[in-house]
């Protein structure tokens, strides 16, 4: 019954949608508060993604996967970013190379160029017809942000958002994966998170700044 | 039951790897004793294998294609031999070489490690476990080369080492892949079923990369540059390890692959050998005559030794194509002999060489002199090894030479008319570098241990420590005892499967006699002994009983000087000045005479004077080679700005082209 109501209304896909979109306003936003907020609706939408994919196709271990995320990518991920950038006082200016809306529009061009050249035939799992190349459009939009914004902080958020991406496209892909990789994925997110707090520290011990442009003089 | 000698061998070397991090600095220097044990299990292992003709193996599967084996087979246990005894000696010799060292602790591990798996690149029985112990093998050295990492030259060495083994291993992984590619197998003994229904060019596509990796290990003209230059930087008694055994490795790959699981009956192959045996070995002891720094003088000479054994791999192959199986026999015992026997002297002579080192605190041998009276022991056995490498009886270079010198000549005996020619030309080189290796252990023995001490660390040299001299005084008696009873270790070699070496036993006949192809040549190295022995004892009887009685002593005649000072003597330049210009083509001689003057051309102020050889390999080869390549990364380097955002646009644009090109 309830699962009639997803199918016919195409919940999934309106999930995924959503997650899409909250990456194409990161790639416009100016204030470093409001990305870690966007990172967080996606996790949450990521979450909901995973708890009705489970629901939809009977597989209850994958309800602890959605918990795993929830827990570490909407509480215990965010909190530590928090935490970072009030140790470095940098809640303002992302300060990009390019304006805001042209951003949004090479997110744009990437969706479109995504969307063309995907072709119609990967589709694995009979979860929704789109997860894929939303997932590849995500990934390649998080890149070109990581791209695309001096400070560092944003990098670390970007590779989040990618992570986030790479989590739907293999959930799409596969029915997702044994527990046991979900937890080494997350364990990874975590310390990953944690390393790059410290390099951002120490990168603004280093050179007052946490401009990563800085770092050119570090080649030898 | 039957003795666990390979459990108790792994369990010293792993108690001896585990213990130095942990033991006091005092007695770091002890543990070096419990590798000598695991080394002398190792060698009672190995005979036991030899003898019962038992083989152990063992294999565990790293995942479901590739697994992991080792194997005793008769040609590993040989090598494994060669090894226990060099590493027995080696290790009670570091226990009193490596007390001074400050970095103690780490070089007992790696020195631990070196052993270790040298061993397993001996008993490996498939490809990922040879590659794994090679690779294993290449590294440790390399870290145990560059210990004395606040030296510039041990650093540039250790870059030069590197880089060739490296490219050794790529080699060698092409002629697994082709080997794999070609039969489906990674194991050895099923690869050497499954090649010998194989056409032949398969055989050559193995054959040519095995070849060229492992004779860059092995230290084979033209690619012998790295050995002169890792083998002075590393502590002394890694080098004597690295000459004596790491080496050996090359060879012991080269008859692997050539004679026991490719079958070796490409009469090409042997010539191909024989030719770059003989070429390694003139050019080797050429260089190593112009050579005044003692360990890199050695290390040339291990070039040379290298050449010599693969003059016996040579003929031994051509032989076997013909169907001359005794005589292919023959010269692989030879070679396989001489492999021991230089493991055995090139040892001992490094071993020298750090004692020496530690005495006088320098390898150059132009500021030595007299040490034969401040360091009489040491001078003892590096005679005995001098005397073995020039190949002089009764020691044991000499038989292993003998027997390649009849191997050859025998090669007139083989149904080809280039098989003939060749191996008498091969018989010349082996002459000629027999003789100049005489001549270069005279300069090296005569100016650094006789005369006058040419510098005040040489007259201040002190004996080394007792533990030293005895690792020294083990290798010592191994070359008399090889030189004398050799029939001991033929008969060890009959026993081993490979190539026609079980056949070896009907050319060599006698007990106490060694005689060639019943009675084409015979030896008697006892009979040489006793004859020298006697020699020596009517000669004493002679200048004690018959000769002058009285003896008055006095100063040298010194042409009215009056007094004679180091700066008089022969130095080692002048004594190889008529090679020089006798080998000048080959050595193409630079000289550069600097003169300041003050008033020209009566007074002059300065004058300097350079005089070298063109190294010729370096210069006209590698030189070329490599800044080719650093011109080429330089231009790629542009690519690397520096800048975080430009690498990152180079992922999202790769990932857009394979989006657009697989989409």
């Amino acid at each position: 019954m309830a699962r009639n109501w997803l199918q016919a209304y195409s919940v999934l896909d309106f999930i995924a949608v959503g997650m899409l979109l909250s990456v194409i306003a990161v790639s416009s936003q100016k204030r470093l508060e409001s990305c870690v907020r966007t990172y967080v609706l996606n996790s949450w939408l990521l979450a909901a993604f995973v708890t009705v994919s489970a629901f939809y196709m009977g597989m209850p271990h994958l309800y602890i996967a959605a918990a795993l995320t929830v827990l570490s990518k909407c509480f215990l991920i965010p909190y530590f970013l928090r935490k970072v950038l009030r140790q470095l006082r940098v809640t303002h200016d992302v300060e990009p190379y390019i304006s805001a809306p042209l951003s949004l529009l090479a997110a744009f061009a990437l969706v479109v160029v995504v969307f063309s050249f995907v072709s119609q035939g990967v589709f694995v799992t009979g979860v929704t017809r789109n997860a894929l190349k939303i997932a590849i459009s995500i990934i390649l939009i998080s890149l070109f942000v990581m791209m695309t914004r001096k400070k560092a902080i944003t990098q670390v958020i970007g590779l989040l958002i990618m992570e986030n991406g790479l989590f739907l496209a293999g959930f799409s892909l596969t029915y997702g994966m044994p527990i046991i990789a979900e937890l080494g994925v997350v364990f990874d997110m975590l310390m990953g998170v944690i390393i790059l707090g410290l390099f951002l520290t120490q990168i603004k011990k280093a050179f007052v700044s946490v401009d990563l442009d800085k770092l050119t003089t570090l080649k030898g | 039951m039957e003795f666990p000698f390979y459990t108790a061998a792994i369990c010293a070397f792993g108690a001896g790897i585990t213990g130095f991090p942990f033991a006091p600095k005092k007695l770091s220097g002890y543990l070096y004793f419990v590798y000598a044990l695991g080394s002398a299990l190792f060698g009672a292992a190995a005979l036991q294998t030899v003898y019962s003709g038992v083989q152990t193996s063992l294999s565990f599967s790293l995942s479901g294609v590739l697994d992991i084996a080792f194997r005793t087979g008769g040609l590993s246990a040989f090598f494994a031999l060669v090894l226990s005894i060099l590493g027995f000696a080696v290790s009670v010799y570091s226990a009193g070489y490596m007390r001074h060292e400050d970095n103690a602790s780490f070089q007992g591990v790696f020195y631990g490690l070196f052993l270790m798996s040298i061993y397993a690149v001996f008993y490996a029985g498939n490809m990922p476990a040879f590659l794994v112990s090679w690779e294993t093998m290449s590294l440790v050295s390399y870290f145990l080369v560059v210990s004395d990492s606040r030296n510039d030259d041990s650093r540039k060495a250790g870059l030069t080492y590197a880089t060739m083994t490296h490219i050794g291993t790529a080699f060698i992984i092409a002629a697994f892949m082709i080997a794999y590619a070609g039969t489906g197998t990674m194991d050895f003994e099923k690869l050497r079923v499954l090649i010998s229904t194989k056409p032949v060019s398969l055989r050559w596509a193995i054959f040519v990369p095995a070849l060229t990796g492992f004779g860059i290990k092995a230290g084979i003209v033209p690619l012998h540059i790295w050995l002169p230059k890792a083998h002075p930087a590393a502590p002394s008694n890694v080098s004597a390890l690295m000459s004596g055994v790491m080496i050996k490795t090359g060879i012991y790959g080269i008859v692997l692959f050539s004679i026991y699981i490719l079958g070796g009956a490409v009469a090409s192959w042997g010539v191909v050998l024989l030719v770059l045996g003989a070429v390694s070995s003139v050019l080797g002891v050429l260089y190593a005559l112009m050579e005044h720094d003692m360990k890199r003088l050695l290390a040339y000479h291990s070039v040379e030794n290298i050449g010599i054994i693969l003059l016996g791999v040579g003929a031994s192959i051509i032989f076997q194509s013909y169907g001359l199986f005794t005589l292919a026999g023959l010269a692989l015992a030879a070679a396989l002999y001489h492999t021991l026997n230089h493991a055995v002297f090139k040892g001992l002579l490094f071993m020298g060489a750090g004692s020496v080192l530690h005495g006088t605190h320098t390898k150059n041998i132009e500021e030595m002199g007299g040490l034969l009276k401040r360091m009489p022991w040491t001078g003892l056995f590096f005679l005995v090894g001098s005397i073995s490498i020039c190949a002089l009886p009764p020691t044991n270079g000499f038989v292993s030479e003998w027997l390649t010198y009849q191997s050859l000549v025998l090669g007139s005996t083989a149904p080809a008319v280039y098989a003939k020619v060749l191996m008498l030309l091969a018989g010349t080189a082996l002459a000629l570098t027999g003789a100049l290796a005489a001549d270069c252990f005279i300069k090296a023995f005569g100016i650094s241990f006789l005369g006058m001490p040419r510098s005040a660390e040489a007259s201040g040299a002190k004996e080394s420590s007792r533990s030293m001299l005895a690792g020294m005084a083990v290798l010592a008696a191994c070359c008399l005892a090889l030189g004398i009873f050799p029939n001991f270790v033929l008969a060890t070699m009959g026993r081993l499967e490979v190539g026609s070496l079980p056949y070896a036993r009907a050319a060599l006949s006698g007990n106490w006699m060694l005689s060639v192809q019943n009675g084409f040549s015979t030896l008697s190295p006892i009979g040489i002994l006793a004859i020298m022995l006697s020699g020596l004892l009517a000669l004493l009887v002679f200048i004690k009983g018959l000769g002058r009685r009285e003896v008055s002593y006095g100063d040298s005649w010194d042409c009215g000087i009056r007094r004679l000072t180091p700066r008089m003597q022969y130095t080692a330049t002048a004594f190889t000045k008529p090679l020089r210009q006798i080998f000048k083509r080959i050595y193409l001689p630079t000289k550069e005479v600097k003169i300041i003057y003050r008033l020209r051309p009566f007074f002059a102020e300065n004058i300097t004077y350079n005089s070298g050889i063109t190294p010729f390999f370096e210069k006209y080869g590698y030189g070329p080679a490599v800044s080719t390549v650093h011109k080429a990364a330089l231009r790629i380097r542009k690519l690397q700005s520096g800048s975080l955002h430009l690498y990152l646009g180079y992922i999202l644009l790769t990932l857009l082209v394979l989006l657009f090109a697989w989409g």
